[in-house]
């Protein structure tokens, strides 16, 4: 039952989907749609080859659109930064999309740690995802793009930054960004996958995750927790594994052999473009976020990223594990509803299974709202830290008499 | 093909884990299942009516299965109220559907908020609630906004629930507890009394060793007000009853073929009733295990297990209930509990290592002892931290000595990461019980 007053119940309908939900929905898609999609125009006539009267045309368009872009050119000489100084580079539309995404990540936080306050997990790992937000997504990047270097993100690798193992970008960084960039995607990020599951980096490093876990705390529950839902998910997410391997792979081909084929340059391109607008600028950008209020908040997480695809599958084989207390569910669902993964968590709790489902970012909040402390986050291979000796058989025999009742 | 004919009376976790089990074994060319409720469409969670009312949970979302599992396991829902059972014939009459024959029957009809004659009740027909049943959910709800004051009577957990909901909604309430603490038939004086001022901080008007006197109404038959037997007035617009719950089993008695039915509905240690081919299971029944009281238990687990082991007896296995050592864990407001085995009324002659945080009051943990048998640990009662009940009852099943539990205790902590209680904290003393 919704709390009386005009204030909660507007909170109510915001995070049930009512029509102020939709509201928010439809202005998050438009930002998104204004903030990525003018880049896209110009590149995509190029590489689909048309004319240069509709080449132009569309870089008209898409400069009409970039609205952010003109705004953070205007703020530059209104706060009185002249342009073209050093800090020319900082008064773009990335600039301002960073300060607005670390702001949500910071307020979102802030009132995630209050409302978690009793559970250190929820603390710990709250302050981590604010301060790699506020260091590695922001400053880092701002101060390497003040200083004429290519801004580079520390906390994000290949494939969910496809364009970090593309070999054209590499040619052009310092050797250690490029070891860094492979080493991290191929073996650190694995490695700590199959150690402590895909928590490690989904809902403690990741920015997405990030967002997901601060600013759309509040829409966690949306997630969809049908077995229809999970069916699609397994397809979608292994599909997108796939189409990143293909594309990467393509692009990587297209530098080696390119020149002497003008074939695969010409798809190496197309392939390229495509997943730019579909996987980062569609998927990732205006679904990963925008559907928040609609769908939950990790619609990106669970159904495309390519990254949770490859460490979901490091997750089945490694030592995370969420271990049930047995017969101690009471079926209430509070840990399905709020799970953002739309993980059914209830219909192995019920059945006195730990679990370790390959879509698990490791949130903690199952165990966070279980109200009988059922379920457990671990990285341990055995779950029951107690030796079971003979003597446990032998007095199973010796049964207490029960003599009370509880309600 | 010879089709059995399971019915199921109750769609409750007893009548539906019995029918689960049943389709686990029995295809649907064997048998056909149909589970009867008058409650609801689905089997929901009962335990889950409080997020329900404060609005953490949609009413959905407290199905435990997908809808469409009913259909994919062959179950057939009816929603009736079965009125009586003809043992002979193996029928049973609903209220609107046509009569059913059945092969086997299985009684789980739970039970319901136990009827007090307190004073004015009768005139009393609106502002009155339990809360035990969805249509009690519903008439909480639909008298919530017009309360501003409400009375719960009853020191159990489902009156604290009720308390908890009403203050989510910003409704004042007085909490009216027989005892001189919270909960004495499974917390200690000094656990009760800790539970007490917990529950005082959270603004409720609290009031220990006061009952219920008299039931005040308006014109228009509304609660308006109570006595206690202080003789203190309080207005009031909606009066929670929670004093517990009984078999829901009294349209039993006026049936064509009675079943034997004491306190509850009899069962023996096979779930089976006096009638032949009727079983029953859950909250509704009292089992004979041969002790000197029948064994009655109201909570989840027991209903679960009940349910399981009544369907293999229905299948024709011969499976003799064993209840294991006793556990159970509730929250008040946002304090967990634990408990296994004996806590309370337990001998003169056992004493309790109580364990106490200096600065944090609702952390403690008390360790039931004897110390004629060798400082054999009986049982647990652990406030405000995680706890796993497999190891403790499995300590208590072992006979282990309180020298042993309390070296490990650490082993059986079940807390979030990062947040274990530290448990070389807390400070002892040894209570005595006589
Ligand atoms: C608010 C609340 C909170 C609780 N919290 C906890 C908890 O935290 N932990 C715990 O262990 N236990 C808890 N319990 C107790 C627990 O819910 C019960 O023990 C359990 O639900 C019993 O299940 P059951 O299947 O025996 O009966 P029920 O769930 O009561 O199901 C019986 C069903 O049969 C139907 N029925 C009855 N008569 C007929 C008829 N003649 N024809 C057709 N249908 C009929 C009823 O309408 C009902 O739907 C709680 C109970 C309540 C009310
Ligand atoms: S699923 Fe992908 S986008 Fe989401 S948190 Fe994990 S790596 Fe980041
Ligand atoms: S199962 Fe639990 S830890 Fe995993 S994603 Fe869902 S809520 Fe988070
Ligand atoms: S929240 Fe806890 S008690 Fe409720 S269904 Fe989930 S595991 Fe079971």
């Amino acid at each position: 039952m919704i709390k009386q007053g005009t204030l909660n119940r507007l909170k109510h309908d915001i995070t049930h989907r009512g029509p102020s939900a939709w509201a928010l929905f439809i202005l998050l898609l438009a930002f998104y749609f204004l903030l990525y999609f003018p880049d896209k125009f110009e590149e995509g006539a190029r590489v689909f080859g048309a004319s240069k009267s509709t080449i132009a045309s569309m870089k008209s368009l898409g400069n009409d659109l970039n609205i952010f872009e003109h705004f953070m050119r205007w703020l530059g000489p209104a706060l009185g930064f002249e342009l073209k100084k050093w800090w020319d580079p900082v008064f773009n539309k990335w600039t301002l999309y960073g300060t607005i995404y670390t702001l949500a990540i910071t307020i979102g936080g802030a009132l995630v740690i209050r409302r978690y306050k009793h559970n250190p997990y929820q603390i710990v790992r709250t302050s981590v995802v604010m301060l790699v937000q506020i260091i590695f997504g922001f400053s880092l990047p701002i101060l390497l793009g003040a200083n004429g270097y290519k801004d580079y993100y520390f906390s994000y690798f290949w494939p969910l930054k496809i364009e970090y193992l593309y070999p054209e970008n590499l040619a052009n960084m310092p050797i250690f960004l490029v070891l860094y960039g492979i080493i991290g995607a191929m073996l650190v990020v694995p490695i700590l996958g199959a150690f402590f599951g895909k928590r490690w980096y989904c809902s403690w490093v990741c920015g997405c995750g990030g967002l997901a876990n601060t600013f759309g705390e509040p829409w966690r529950q949306l997630s969809n927790k049908s077995s229809a839902a999970w069916r699609m998910e397994k397809f979608t997410i292994h599909s997108m594994i796939i189409i990143a391997f293909l594309t990467t792979g393509l692009v990587i081909a297209n530098y080696l052999v390119g020149d002497h084929s003008p074939a695969l340059q010409k798809s190496a391109l197309i392939i390229k473009f495509l997943y730019g607008v579909f996987g980062v600028a569609l998927l990732s950008g205006a679904v990963g976020v925008a559907f928040y209020p609609i769908k939950g908040t990790r619609v990106w997480c669970r159904y495309f990223c390519p990254m949770a695809g490859i460490l979901g599958l490091v997750q089945k084989f490694g030592r995370y594990r969420i271990t049930v207390k047995k017969d101690m569910c009471i079926s209430c669902g509070m840990c399905s509803k709020y799970c953002e993964m739309g993980i059914d968590v209830r219909a192995y709790a019920q059945k006195n299974q730990s679990f370790t489902r390959a879509s698990c970012v490791g949130c903690g909040i199952c165990a966070e709202v279980c109200p009988r402390g059922v379920l457990k986050l671990e990285n341990k291979v055995d779950p029951d830290p107690q030796e079971l000796s003979m003597n446990a058989f032998l007095s199973e025999s010796y049964k207490q008499e029960p003599h009370r009742r509880a309600v | 093909m010879n089709q059995e004919h399971f019915i199921i009376i109750g769609n409750g976790v007893a009548g539906i884990e019995a029918a689960m089990t049943i389709r686990s074994r029995l295809s649907v060319e064997d048998a056909k299942i149909t589970v009867i409720s008058k409650e609801s469409d689905f089997f929901f969670s009962r335990t889950a009516l409080m997020y329900a009312y404060m609005n953490t949970m949609q009413r959905e979302d407290l199905e435990p299965y997908e809808r469409h599992v009913y259909t994919q396991q062959h179950i057939t829902l009816l929603r009736d109220t079965v009125t009586d059972i003809d043992a002979h014939n193996h029928t049973i009459t609903l209220e609107t559907s046509a009569p059913l024959t059945y092969t086997k029957l299985l009684i789980a009809t739970g039970a319901h908020p136990r009827h007090v004659p307190f004073e004015g009740i009768e005139q009393a027909t609106d502002g009155v609630v339990n809360f035990v049943s969805m249509q009690d959910l519903d008439h909480c709800e639909r008298l919530t906004p017009s309360t501003s004051h409400a009375v719960v009577v009853g020191g159990g957990l489902i009156g604290i629930e009720l308390v908890e909901c009403l203050m989510y909604h910003g409704v004042k309430v007085t909490f009216l507890v027989r005892e001189s603490s919270y909960w004495p038939q499974a917390l200690s004086h000094e656990e009760g009394s800790r539970i007490a001022d917990l529950i005082r901080s959270h603004h409720v008007n609290l009031l220990l060793e006061e009952e219920l006197q008299q039931i005040h109404t308006d014109q228009q038959g509304r609660v308006s007000a109570i006595t206690t037997n202080k003789n203190q007035k309080i207005d009031t617009q909606m009066l929670g009853i929670c004093v517990g719950v009984t078999s829901n089993t009294s349209w039993l008695k006026s049936a064509t073929t009675p079943p034997d039915i004491q306190r509850a509905l009899c069962v023996d240690k096979f779930f089976q009733t006096s009638l032949p081919d009727v079983f029953g299971a859950g909250d509704c029944v009292q089992i004979d295990l041969g002790m000197e009281q029948p064994l009655i238990e109201t909570i989840w687990y027991s209903a679960k297990r009940h349910g399981q082991i009544a369907a293999l007896n229905m299948l024709g296995d011969q499976v003799a209930y064993a209840p294991p050592t006793f556990f159970n864990s509730s929250k008040f407001f946002d304090v967990e509990y634990t408990t296994a085995g004996q806590v309370v009324n337990t001998p003169a002659h056992t004493k309790s290592l109580w364990r106490t945080h200096p600065s944090q009051p609702y952390l403690t943990q008390r360790i039931v002892f004897d110390p004629t048998q060798k400082d054999q640990v009986i049982g647990f009662n652990m406030l405000g931290s995680r706890w796993n009940h497999r190891i403790l009852t499995q300590w208590i099943e072992q006979r282990r000595p309180l020298s042993y539990v309390r070296k490990r205790l650490h082993q059986a902590q079940f807390d979030v990461e990062f947040g274990r209680a530290k448990l070389k904290a807390m400070q002892e003393e040894i209570l005595n019980h006589d």
